[in-house]
């Protein structure tokens, strides 16, 4: 499904050049549930921004459901970033301007979903995350979990099969934390295939294996927890 | 574009609205002043062109004059009159004249009932009333060709003659006398804005047919001969033809200036008119100038928003939006901007237009009031207005929209 062949990606600031990624081959398979882990540094969040889209390699390439996605268009981009991936970030992000509801609906917006498709898909979502009376309330006015709750909601918004999610739990208290991941376990056991940074065990435990990197490296890949 | 998106956007220009108060009151500004000063000028424009159309803006007006250089043994500095004769020799000799007057006048008593007064009285053929702009009122006319023909006793007077005389009654089939001839007045004079002229207003003249001028009052000359052109744009040609034609029988120089004068109404309404369009152009760019202020200053905000919601923006590329979505919201918080303020602007300057086109101008007092209070807002005056409108919300958008929606994704994600 996912599939990195020698993929490099060097920043350059300035004079300086910065190795964020060198030659990582990995492959994740259709179902799979990968915690990727390693140092602040490492290339973890680099690595799934380049699954995610939101970035491209230096060098290399990578199939997406078997297409090559390296040299697409900004706008080619987006669309995969809308209908195959769903991103949950550590610290939300979610339109502060906007209520519960029009956060979820966001990504079928982009994609010019009919009005009634969208009520019922946001419906169920809010339903499913059990934040079905928070609709009309901005993030502001929930708790973290919730808001990453709504998170959540919102990268299933137009189903996508692969869910990225950037220490989804780094900016909640374990127990949050936990129902976060009872989430993420559910999802997993739906079908979908699941990619996530952590630094805490506890949290890769709910994980099927691990990446570990190291200095923009794989270190160990396809460790079983 | 989805209905449901632009609903979104809405709510998000919405929560930042006190933010723009100050700058849609710069663009509301920006649009008054652009508004009123087109409108103003405009008015300017119109004024000036009434009030040369007051001595009438199509002819050619001949006077005496005298000669500036020696031609043919003659020396310089020789007068040279004007004759009857010469108006059907140029009638005769120059092809193209529509219409052509003589005109005579002196100073005359004028009474009525023992009220008197001195006016200058003119001696004309009835095609003057045209080239000069001269309307009977209602109930009245102006001398016609039976009144030449039969050098019939009859006055058409200015309507400050008639006020002095009559007052308030009509004049018209009354008889007034002209030092101690009776004269019926056949018509008085309907009000008109005059600018230019020569001795004196229109509206302080009794005018007679010219055969009657020549019973009562005897002139070796004419003071002046009006011709109108067929074409008005032979003007400046037929004023070489006069010149060419008086300078064989009077003996000067087809190139002597001084040898007749001429008064050419049409030249001098060009180039009025070019004075005022030039005015009306000038005003309109100091207020297309103070929109583009206006303009800069959104431009400047919508960077500074574009900044600001970097964060929002890579949270939208996350989640799928393309380019145009991010470029389309920041171009339409912007016309937003412009809409609110020139709504605002247009109302305002609508309505002082209105108002002050009502204050009363009286025929008068002409002068700076009927330049100044007259503002003109007409459809063209809307369309340029648009237009510049137009060009400004485009190029004070697309800038910052086009940042906005350049902005590499992740690093717009990290944004704090």
């Amino acid at each position: 499904m996912i599939e990195f062949r020698n993929i490099s990606k060097v920043y350059k600031m300035g004079e300086v050049e910065f190795v964020a990624l060198k030659g990582v081959f990995i492959t994740v398979q259709k179902g799979d549930f990968i915690s990727i882990m390693g140092p602040s540094g490492s290339g973890k969040s680099t690595l799934m921004n380049i699954i995610g889209c939101l970035d491209t390699p230096s060098e290399g390439s990578y199939y997406l459901e078997g297409k090559n996605v390296s040299g697409l268009t900004f706008d080619q981009l987006s669309t995969i970033r809308n209908r195959k991936v769903g991103f949950v970030f550590q610290n939300f992000n979610l339109l502060p301007y906007a209520s519960a509801y029009e956060n979820i609906e966001l990504p079928m917006l982009f994609n010019g979903k009919k009005g009634a498709e969208r009520k019922a898909r946001v419906d169920e979502l809010l339903e499913m995350v059990g934040l079905a009376p928070w609709a009309k309330h901005r993030p502001t006015e929930m708790s973290g979990g919730q808001q990453q709750r709504v998170a959540i909601a919102r990268a299933l918004a137009m189903d996508p099969p692969i869910i990225l999610a950037d220490e989804p739990t780094g900016n909640l208290d374990s127990k949050s934390g936990h129902e976060i991941m009872e989430i993420f376990s559910q999802l997993w056991k739906g079908g979908r295939t699941i990619l996530m940074v952590t630094h805490d065990p506890a949290i890769a435990a709910f994980s099927k294996s691990t990446i570990r990197l190291l200095d923009g490296a794989v270190q160990a890949n396809g460790i079983p927890n | 574009m989805r209905m449901q998106l632009l609903h979104l956007y809405w709510n998000e220009f919405r929560k930042r609205q006190k933010k723009t108060s100050l700058i849609t009151f710069a663009i509301a500004w920006g649009a008054l002043s652009l508004l009123l000063l087109m409108s103003f000028g405009r008015g300017l424009s119109n004024a000036g062109s009434v009030s040369f159309k007051g001595l009438g803006s199509t002819m050619i007006m001949l006077t005496r004059g005298q000669t500036s250089k020696p031609y043919q043994g003659l020396p310089r500095a020789r007068r040279i009159h004007i004759h009857m004769e010469d108006l059907e020799l140029l009638k005769r000799q120059i092809p193209g004249i529509a219409m052509i007057s003589p005109e005579a006048n002196n100073s005359h008593n004028i009474s009525y009932r023992g009220k008197e007064s001195n006016r200058s009285v003119n001696g004309v053929y009835p095609c003057f009333a045209e080239m000069r702009s001269q309307i009977p009122a209602a109930g009245g006319r102006f001398i016609n060709d039976l009144d030449q023909e039969k050098a019939r006793r009859v006055a058409f007077i200015g309507w400050n003659v008639a006020k002095e005389l009559f007052g308030d009654s009509n004049p018209v089939g009354k008889e007034i006398r002209i030092e101690q001839t009776p004269f019926t007045v056949i018509g008085v004079m309907k009000k008109k804005q005059q600018s230019s002229m020569y001795q004196g207003p229109d509206s302080e003249t009794v005018y007679i047919p010219f055969s009657t001028f020549c019973q009562i009052d005897f002139q070796r000359f004419l003071d002046r001969i009006h011709i109108r052109p067929a074409d008005p744009r032979d003007a400046l040609f037929m004023e070489n033809q006069v010149r060419r034609v008086l300078g064989r029988k009077y003996r000067f120089a087809d190139d002597d200036a001084n040898a007749v004068n001429f008064w050419n109404t049409i030249r001098d309404y060009e180039t009025g008119a070019k004075i005022f369009k030039g005015i009306e152009i000038f005003l309109s760019i100091i207020g297309a100038l103070t929109l583009l202020i206006g303009a800069v200053g959104v431009t400047n905000l919508m960077y500074a928003v574009v900044k600001e919601r970097t964060r929002e923006i890579g949270i939208k590329m996350a989640l799928g939006a393309r380019r145009r979505h991010i470029v389309m919201q920041f171009f339409l918080e912007t016309f937003a901007i412009f809409f609110k303020g020139t709504l605002w602007g247009t109302l305002i300057a609508f309505n002082i237009v209105s108002l002050v086109n009502l204050v009363p101008i009286g025929y008068e007092d002409f002068g700076i009031k009927a330049y100044l209070l007259r503002p003109i807002f007409s459809l063209d005056i809307l369309i340029v207005f648009l237009v510049v409108l137009c060009v400004l919300v485009f190029v004070s958008g697309i800038f910052p929209a086009l940042r906005a929606s350049r902005q590499n994704p992740i690093e717009a994600l990290r944004y704090e």
